[in-house]
């Protein structure tokens, strides 16, 4: 089994926990309160890596560790302590919240500054497609109006723009809806599959390691970076 | 024992009594014997059908009257007839009644009606049955195991006396009305608003120029025990609490004490700490005395000081007013296995440096505390707990075990310029039932989390294995049905030593949920009792008057006294104005006896059912509840807990 630490970042409200109670519980709350602190859960699935090793056949565990993050501004101080060991951050923004994007930018530049490892798998993610599937980008310009009383929101941030900047980062990138669920599923698929591929030298002689250690076929893994960071540092 | 005993029968407001309508026909004689309970039987169809016809009504009247004399005199007479003719039974909480329809050798009784009402209540005789043998466990006469159709019907309902808003609109936002019988305003020094309980901006606007007078009027006067205007024309008590850069106001029109409403006020004052911390407060205002707090503050604030008004407002939250923690009844052997196992465990997690663990509780549902491991010496304030639980069982509601969290609390009375963080996890509970107990695990280093973890998994294992979890899960409690203590219909018991109340569940008929307007009804009727109570035994600053104190407190109603106070502005919901619309309101006249029993161990608010009026007999029931209390002193209470 691998497992491998996850944080998710992002402004308030964009739907971070309810992304990951998609994924954790196949369940949607529209009522969700506000995350305060942050918490912590866990949820394990199957990848079918294709790299040839025989003993991948039935497909690999992996099991995810996640801290679920509060957006809230207050709490920012203490979200290194989150993703300093992390092996994948997931940073979202709402669909339909133009300053959602900025926010998540900032958390892109930070875990790039601060964590500096080309190891980190970073994915953008666009949240509350549900909202907008009335409104395709190419109407975008023409909705000036906004109407609040309206459940169809309007799209403030088109795929195009999200996604160019998410190729100039290097980012993976996705728009999912936590309450219908499309594409959760396939987020944390893929991250599982690309840690596996960047790891993949590393696990295998880990592997061998344990197997050879006459450890019964029992194999866990646990994949942590080193901290990059002075602990201090990161908290002030 | 020094018994100072006050009787303050006369000094009941008459404006807050509520009047009786007699309606236009002779008042059904409500006659009860000093120590009995009230009992009144009405005989109605309006208060089950809307549609029901006038003449139905008349006809009913009639055999109302004359029943209902007939029960009272021989309540087991009436009892012992067969159920079937139990046709319907309304508990509604301001009516204060258990109505029985019992025409049994009634010729006047149209069979047409009967016959049209057996199958529309059939599946109630069950329920009544159930109900009524509820609502009069506490009479002495009642033998328990006995067959239910012998026993008297009574009702251990209490009145509502007090002028109270409709609990239906205690929520809905009414921009409208500002002024209601209770608000909270929060404003900087600067005179911005931060948080109004009711009210929008722009009509809370005008208070500040009031509130900021008024506080600088205090300052000016230099430091001074005023706090606190009155009016008594209106009844109206306003009163403030500086904290500057924030000032908090209170208004209302309750009765309730400054000290009571300051306790209050420093407590919204508090969660404002436990989520900013003073240090972080006092450095965001340095910068600019203006500062608008409204934008450092998220949602989540306003919600929770949303969620703490209304319990101080609406609920029945005794905490604050004793300054105490609720705590779990649990059998005593298994709360020393408890903290056995968790003092086993902390020994056990050598590598977890010390320090790093300062305090763990086990809270179970409805924010009862069940366990306390803490260090020799070191105690957690009752305001930091209550802030603690109340954000357990509203901001983490819809959590579940699967999640653990990690939050970041200032705790205002442990330190106020730093915060501890929190482990919570909620523990598995196997019924189906949404309440759940929580572990909390409090460490003053924020990088902790991994080791609590660890040592909250282990112990959970643990507690699981001892089927101790099961046992948390499983105790409910105490009914007042436990105690062998007649005409009482509910009781505060307050453990000075320990700082813990316990107190029976709500004696509120089964059908009403306790979030429905009726529940709400009853806990706040219930709560004005007892802030009355308590009110007669502290002085202004809320210290008690003296070291043992016995009071009674009686409120009653007279009926021509009434009628003239219906001419002031009484308001009725609307359910009462339907009801005496139609002529069957019978107004149960009010003779309520409370009591508050102070010495240096204990404090006992007590309130009896409605027409015991006999102090002696109280008393009598009151130290039973006393002597009980104190022979299960170790099950009711937390005497240390897990101490290292």
């Amino acid at each position: 089994m691998l497992q491998f630490k996850l944080v998710l970042l992002g402004d308030s409200s964009v739907g971070k926990s309810s992304i990951v109670h998609r994924f954790v519980k196949d369940t949607f709350d529209e009522l969700r309160e506000s995350t305060i602190g942050a918490a912590f859960l866990s949820q394990s699935i199957t990848i079918h890596p294709n790299d040839g090793n025989e003993a991948n056949a039935k497909g690999v565990v992996v099991k995810f560790e996640i801290w679920d993050t509060a957006g809230q501004e207050r709490y920012k101080s203490l979200a290194p302590m989150y993703y300093r060991n992390a092996n994948a951050a997931l940073v979202v923004y709402d669909i339909t919240q133009e300053d959602s994007l900025q926010k998540a930018r900032n958390w892109v530049d930070e875990l790039k500054n601060k964590v500096g490892d080309d190891d980190l798998v970073i994915y953008l993610l666009g949240n509350k497609v549900d909202l907008c599937l009335g409104t395709p980008d190419a109407e975008i310009s023409q909705e000036s109006n906004e109407d609040g009383d309206n459940e169809q929101k309007v799209r403030a941030i088109s795929t195009e723009e999200a996604k160019q900047y998410a190729q100039e980062q290097g980012l993976l990138f996705r728009e999912v809806s936590a309450k219908t669920g499309e594409g959760v599923k396939d987020i944390f698929q893929e991250i599982g599959e690309k840690l596996y591929d960047l790891k993949r030298d590393e696990i295998l002689s880990k592997q061998n390691r344990q197997i050879n250690g006459g450890n019964n076929g029992q194999v866990d893994i646990h994949l942590q970076r080193p901290s990059t960071n002075d602990p201090t540092s990161c908290c002030s | 024992m020094n018994l100072n005993e006050n009787y303050l029968d006369t000094d009941v407001p008459k404006r807050q009594l509520r009047p009786s309508k007699s309606g236009n026909f002779d008042s059904i004689p409500i006659v009860a014997a000093t120590s009995e309970p009230t009992t009144s039987v009405n005989l109605d169809e309006t208060f089950f059908r809307k549609a029901a016809s006038p003449v139905l009504i008349t006809d009913e009247r009639s055999v109302s009257r004359s029943t209902s004399i007939n029960s009272l005199n021989t309540a087991y007479l009436a009892s012992s007839r067969p159920f079937s003719q139990v046709r319907k039974f309304q508990a509604r909480n301001n009516l204060l009644s258990a109505d029985l329809i019992s025409n049994n050798d009634d010729k006047s009784q149209p069979p047409k009606i009967q016959k049209k009402n057996s199958d529309l209540y059939s599946d109630w005789g069950n329920d009544i049955r159930s109900r009524v043998a509820e609502s009069i466990y506490s009479m002495e006469t009642s033998v328990r195991g006995s067959e239910i159709r012998r026993r008297p019907y009574v009702s251990n309902e209490i009145p509502n006396i007090f002028k109270l808003p409709n609990p239906n609109h205690v929520n809905e936002p009414d921009a409208s009305q500002v002024l209601r019988d209770k608000n909270f305003l929060i404003f900087t020094s600067a005179g911005k608003p931060v948080y109004s309980m009711h009210g929008k901006d722009e009509q809370i606007m005008s208070y500040t120029g009031l509130v900021n007078t008024v506080i600088s009027y205090f300052q000016v006067n230099g430091p001074s025990d005023l706090k606190t205007i009155s009016t008594f024309a209106s009844g109206q008590r306003l009163t403030f609490l500086d904290k500057s850069p924030i000032l908090l106001m209170a208004q209302s029109e309750r009765g309730e004490s400054s000290n009571e409403l300051l306790n209050q006020l420093d407590f919204l004052y508090s969660y404002i700490l436990s989520s900013l911390s003073e240090r972080q407060l006092l450095r965001l205002f340095s910068k600019r005395e203006n500062f608008d707090l409204r934008n450092y503050l998220e949602t989540t604030d306003f919600e929770n000081l949303n969620e703490i008004c209304s319990l101080i407002c609406n609920r029945m939250f005794p905490d604050l007013l004793l300054n105490s923690l609720q705590c779990l009844p649990f059998r005593h052997s298994s709360r020393l296995k408890l903290q056995d196992l968790m003092l086993q465990q902390l020994d056990k997690r050598q590598d977890i440096p010390r320090g790093t663990l300062l305090y763990g509780l086990i809270i179970a549902p409805q924010n009862k505390l069940c366990c306390v491991l803490r260090p020799k010496g070191h105690t957690l304030h009752t305001t930091d707990l209550h802030l603690l639980f109340c954000l357990i069982s509203h901001q983490f509601q819809n959590l579940d075990e699967t999640q653990e969290l990690w939050v970041p609390i200032c705790f205002p009375k442990f330190n106020s310029s730093g915060f501890l963080y929190c482990y919570i996890k909620f523990l598995p509970n196997d019924a189906d039932n949404n309440e759940k107990s929580a572990l909390v695990l409090i460490s003053a280093q924020k990088d902790a989390f991994f080791s609590l973890k660890t040592f909250s998994d282990e112990l959970v294992a643990k507690l699981e294995g001892e089927r101790l979890l099961k046992k948390i899960n499983a105790s409910k409690g105490f009914k007042l049905s436990d105690i062998p203590a007649p005409m009482v219909h509910h009781f505060i018991y307050k453990s000075k030593q320990n700082v813990q109340y316990v107190m029976p569940h709500f004696e509120i008929n089964s059908s009403i949920s306790l979030d429905s307007p009726q529940g709400l009804e009853y806990e706040l009727k219930l709560k004005t009792y007892y802030q009355q109570l308590h009110g007669t035994v502290v002085r202004d600053n809320g210290n008690l008057l003296s070291r043992s104190i016995l009071n009674f407190v009686k409120w009653s109603s007279k009926d021509k006294e009434d009628t003239t106070v219906d001419g002031m502005g009484m308001t009725f919901s609307e359910l009462d104005e339907y009801i005496i619309g139609n002529s069957s309101f019978e107004q149960e006249s009010v003779n309520m006896l409370g009591m508050a029993w102070v010495t240096p161990k204990f404090e006992l608010y007590l309130i009896g059912n409605n027409g015991v009026v006999d102090k002696k007999v109280l008393f009598k029931s009151a130290r039973k509840v006393v002597n009980w209390c104190q022979k299960h002193e170790s099950r009711l209470f937390i005497s240390d807990g897990a101490v290292f």
